[in-house]
């Protein structure tokens, strides 16, 4: 009888730990392993059975039962095959587990992230993170059983006491650089009319560099810093990671510039358009101004203001009303009854591109001309009459040269204008369409190139130096045209 | 007498006067001290239903959290990402930006002065939180393992059609097992006169990644590597162009935009679109169903569209972190969430709302989720973020004849790569 009672009381005693729930006895909380985080490990009495659930309650006052408290997260105990048990950094957050042999596994996770530990594991190991940060909390660990019952472990205090990391300090390198190269541009140009001054004898007007001081600051932070700043930056590998913490990488982006897939193509349609559009519009607004300013037009008023629409009208609502009469579905189509889309072959839009800016160019040009026609000497046209020269001679021998010192610096204008104009291709066809992998689109020009190298690419350095390009070719282009043309004998 | 003490007091008052005004003064300024500012930067349309739900829950937010002033700004959906880093490298960037999972892409790898742009929000959210939300849709905001938003919404491209264009035609309405192959002939059978049996713009990158699902392509390996260039692919590049150019089916030229005012002319019987443009159909008293995509009929699969995923982001510069998680929480949340869902169409991200009756038992609702459900989430990777230009590239080049789609696969496919490695 007595055996029979030792036996029953051991195998009850062998059988509690089974029925008797995985208390917490054990929790530690650690404050500094990261900004708004706290370590929490605990242990339990028994190891854990499978179908256990370890819930994370906090609370910002001592929790005795879980109504005052937040559920933060919870552990299951239960079969890990075919679970994810990703490592330590890998997951929203870090949990590991022990089986009390000293090592600590990354836990399991199921598909919604829940976190699972296998049966039989005695420790466990957790980051909790979204704690506010300062702030003391209490945090205790509620056991539940297969069989529902549940043990709320008692509660400690905690707080996540590490910062925020410091905000990013952006580089100042670029302000210093602003004010020192707008300093230096003030020093030089006020060194050099100086000098001017002492050459041609001026040493009275002591006063007169003050006077264009405002002026020369104006110049210096609108004009001289932005150019100085663009040729800096096309030395630099500046991008959209590297902005900030820029280097000086030589003449590498020239290179790159110069050996882009497209860099003749784009370079050559860029002065088609240029050439094509200004000689249009000169053509075309010589010849409206010489019909608008001719004596026998009557309703010449009208005329004037339904020519001058275009220039009145926002160019980017006028572009847009033509991409929308160019597109498959638009009035041309309807019009001509066909099933053209232009804006989508390369050479269609090239010329639509054209066309549109040649319409959008003419107004300035006309009443640019057409003032200067005005000032014309009516008396040199009566003694052509008289000596019965023809209309055509009159306008090949008088009016011709005599507009010569407003044609050339308007058209030099227009090509700098056109070379640089921007709003009419990336509206009508963003540079489309692109055949070119790695490099412009059909209908780029250099201006809207370097906008999708700049902001689309992010390769600020690249598209400085495209900048440089353009400047270069510019400057080139005006020098060689004024010394060729005498535009500035012909202007004094 | 009686006027000097008048005048003594006279100056008197004027010596405290401005003493008083300091008074009032640091006062307020304690007041301002104590309001914590954050400036959220969102990209939902002018005047839309979306932007007025926004702005009712922000007020809604502050009302609940007076010590918090929230302003807001309005930014192109399309220019968000580059906005955003242009004013972050400025040291200007908001609180909380609304970024989609693919521009999350081509920011989580910008730095500046060393650092990212965008706060890893992983520290900021308590599991139970993290919860709450599809693990798909959180999981695709994550960029290299760091969580840079709490998805908000979803969406993907679906099959809407006008039931009484299709009546007229005597066609069967589009439904689960249509193939590609029902989809073309209903097409053929519903093109007539001025009306369009389909309308999609074949050229688009975004259109076509679904149906390179369907026919067996993937744009990258297990690895992240781009690929491009399978059979899949261009069998899909040539069958999605072919639309236009061999079957005539769809118009010429058809861009989103002319897709959505075809089919608000009703010159349209079908197209592809979002639950983004739902509301304005509805409005335009268009009569319009949704069905899932078809199956593609020699795979098997069904077309399967790109979903994407908008969420809010926190920037690393904000000088209150905290509050801005909580603010990124709150637009996230069930409760917003279900009112974006109810009246602008958005799809929720949140699992108790997949269930919820307001939404399961809504048509349109349900029958995106459906869709959502068959589509594929787009990778929250650099490579994804530069994968439009040189597919829209290799588009362009088939649809003008210069280039077979092969050819142009394999092009794309190594410009990509090239771009991925930095040459």
């Amino acid at each position: 009888m007595n055996r029979v009672f030792l036996i029953a009381i051991f195998s009850f005693l062998l059988l509690l730990p089974i029925s008797h729930a995985s208390e917490v006895t054990s929790l530690e909380s650690d404050g500094d392993v990261g900004y708004r985080q706290v370590g929490l490990m605990w242990s339990t009495d028994i190891p854990s059975e499978e179908g256990t659930i370890f819930e994370v309650w906090i609370s910002n006052e001592t929790i005795i039962e879980i109504s005052n408290a937040t559920k933060h997260s919870l552990v299951r105990v239960g079969n890990v095959s075919n679970l994810l048990q990703p490592g330590i950094g890998e997951w929203y957050d870090d949990c590991q587990y022990s089986i009390g042999d000293e090592n600590w596994n990354p836990v399991y996770r199921e598909l919604d992230g829940t976190a699972v530990i296998p049966p039989g594991a005695i420790g466990v190991n957790c980051t909790l993170s979204g704690i506010s940060s300062g702030l003391e909390i209490h945090i205790a660990v509620l056991s539940i059983n297969p069989s529902g019952g549940s043990i709320l472990s008692s509660s400690i205090s905690s707080s996540s006491t590490s910062s925020d990391e410091e905000i990013i300090v952006i580089e100042t390198s670029p302000y210093i650089f602003a004010i020192g190269s707008i300093a230096l541009s003030i020093f030089i140009l006020l060194f050099v009319l100086r000098w001017m001054d002492y050459r041609e004898g001026r040493t009275t007007s002591r006063f007169a560099h003050l006077y264009i001081a405002p002026a020369i600051l104006a110049l210096s932070v609108l004009t001289f810093y932005p150019v100085l700043y663009g040729i800096w930056l096309s030395f630099t590998n500046a991008d959209q990671s590297h902005l900030g913490d820029q280097s000086i990488i030589g003449f590498d982006n020239f290179i790159t510039v110069i050996s882009t897939s497209g860099f003749l193509r784009v370079t050559g349609f860029t002065l088609v358009w240029s050439v094509v559009n200004v000689v249009a519009h000169i053509g075309f607004g010589l010849l409206l101004a010489i019909a608008l300013n001719s004596n026998d037009l009557r309703g010449r008023s009208a005329y004037r203001t339904a020519l001058l629409l275009p220039w009145a009208i926002p160019s980017y609502i006028s572009v847009l009303v033509w991409r929308g009469l160019y597109e498959p579905t638009g009035a041309l189509n309807d019009f001509l009854g066909t099933d053209l889309n232009l804006l989508a072959d390369p050479n269609g839009a090239k010329i639509v591109v054209i066309l549109v800016n040649i319409w959008l160019g003419i107004p300035f040009m006309m009443m640019s001309i057409s003032g200067a026609l005005q000032a014309l000497p009516k008396d040199m046209y009566e003694a052509a009459e008289v000596d019965g020269i023809s209309n055509f001679s009159r306008f090949r021998y008088l009016t011709l040269p005599n507009l010569k010192s407003a044609l050339v610096p308007l058209s030099l204008l227009g090509f700098i204008w056109t070379f640089n104009m921007f709003n009419v291709i990336y509206l009508m066809t963003d540079g489309g369409p692109n055949l070119d992998f790695d490099g412009p689109g059909s209908t780029d020009i250099l201006i809207t190139y370097v906008y999708d190298v700049a902001f689309r690419d992010g390769a600020y350095g690249v598209a400085a130096a495209w900048s440089v390009v353009i400047f270069l070719m510019l400057v080139v282009f005006s020098w060689t045209y004024m010394k060729k043309t005498n535009a500035t004998e012909a202007v004094t | 007498m009686i006027r000097r003490i008048f005048f003594s007091l006279l100056v008197i008052s004027i010596l405290l006067f401005p003493g008083c005004l300091a008074s009032n003064q640091s006062l307020e300024v304690e007041d301002n001290e104590s309001t914590i500012e954050l400036v959220v930067w969102h990209s939902f349309a002018a005047e839309s239903k979306e932007q007025a739900t926004f702005e009712s829950k922000i007020d809604q937010f502050m009302a609940s959290n007076p010590s918090v002033e929230v302003k807001i700004s309005a930014i192109p959906y399309t220019e968000a990402d580059n906005q955003f880093m242009v004013a972050a490298q400025g040291g200007e960037a908001p609180d909380v930006v609304r970024l989609s999972n693919d521009q999350l892409g081509k920011i989580g790898h910008v730095r500046v002065g060393g650092q990212p742009l965008l706060e890893d929000l992983r520290a900021h959210l308590t599991p139970i939180e993290r919860s709450k939300f599809d693990p798909r849709a959180l999981n695709a905001m994550r960029y290299e393992g760091d969580l840079l938003g709490i998805p908000a919404s979803q969406d993907c491209l679906s099959l809407l059609f006008n039931p009484v264009l299709f009546d007229a035609a005597g066609v069967d309405y589009p439904d689960e097992n249509w193939t590609l192959d029902d989809m073309l002939l209903a097409a053929s059978t519903l093109t007539s006169g001025d009306v369009s049996g389909l309308a999609l713009p074949v050229k688009d990158p975004y259109w076509w990644f679904g149906f390179q699902a369907g026919f067996g392509g993937s744009l990258f390996d297990q690895n992240g590597t781009p690929s491009l260039n399978s059979n899949g692919s261009s069998d899909s590049m040539d069958w999605i162009l072919d639309l236009e150019l061999e079957h005539e089916i769809v118009q010429t030229g058809t861009n989103k935009e002319s897709m959505k005012n075809q089919f608000l002319s009703s010159k349209v019987a079908m197209i592809i679109d979002g639950p983004w443009n739902w509301a304005t159909y509805e409005a335009g008293r268009i009569p319009l169903k949704q069905s899932v995509l078809p199956i593609v009929t020699d795979s098997g699969e069904r077309i399967s569209p790109l979903v994407t995923f908008k969420g809010w982001s926190v920037s690393k510069q904000s000088l209150n972190k905290e509050w801005s998680t909580k603010l990124a929480l709150y637009l996230s949340s069930s409760d917003v969430q279900k009112e974006f869902a109810i009246e602008t169409y958005t799809m929720p991200t949140t699992i108790d709302l997949y269930d919820n009756p307001d939404i399961s038992e809504n048509i349109v609702l349900s029958g995106f989720l459906e869709q959502l459900m068959e589509g594929t989430p787009a990778p929250t990777t650099r490579g994804m973020s530069l994968v439009y230009a040189p597919m829209g590239t290799a588009f362009e080049n088939v649809y003008t004849g210069a280039l077979n789609s092969s050819e142009a696969l394999l092009l794309a496919n190594e410009s990509l790569q090239s771009e991925l490695e930095g040459n």
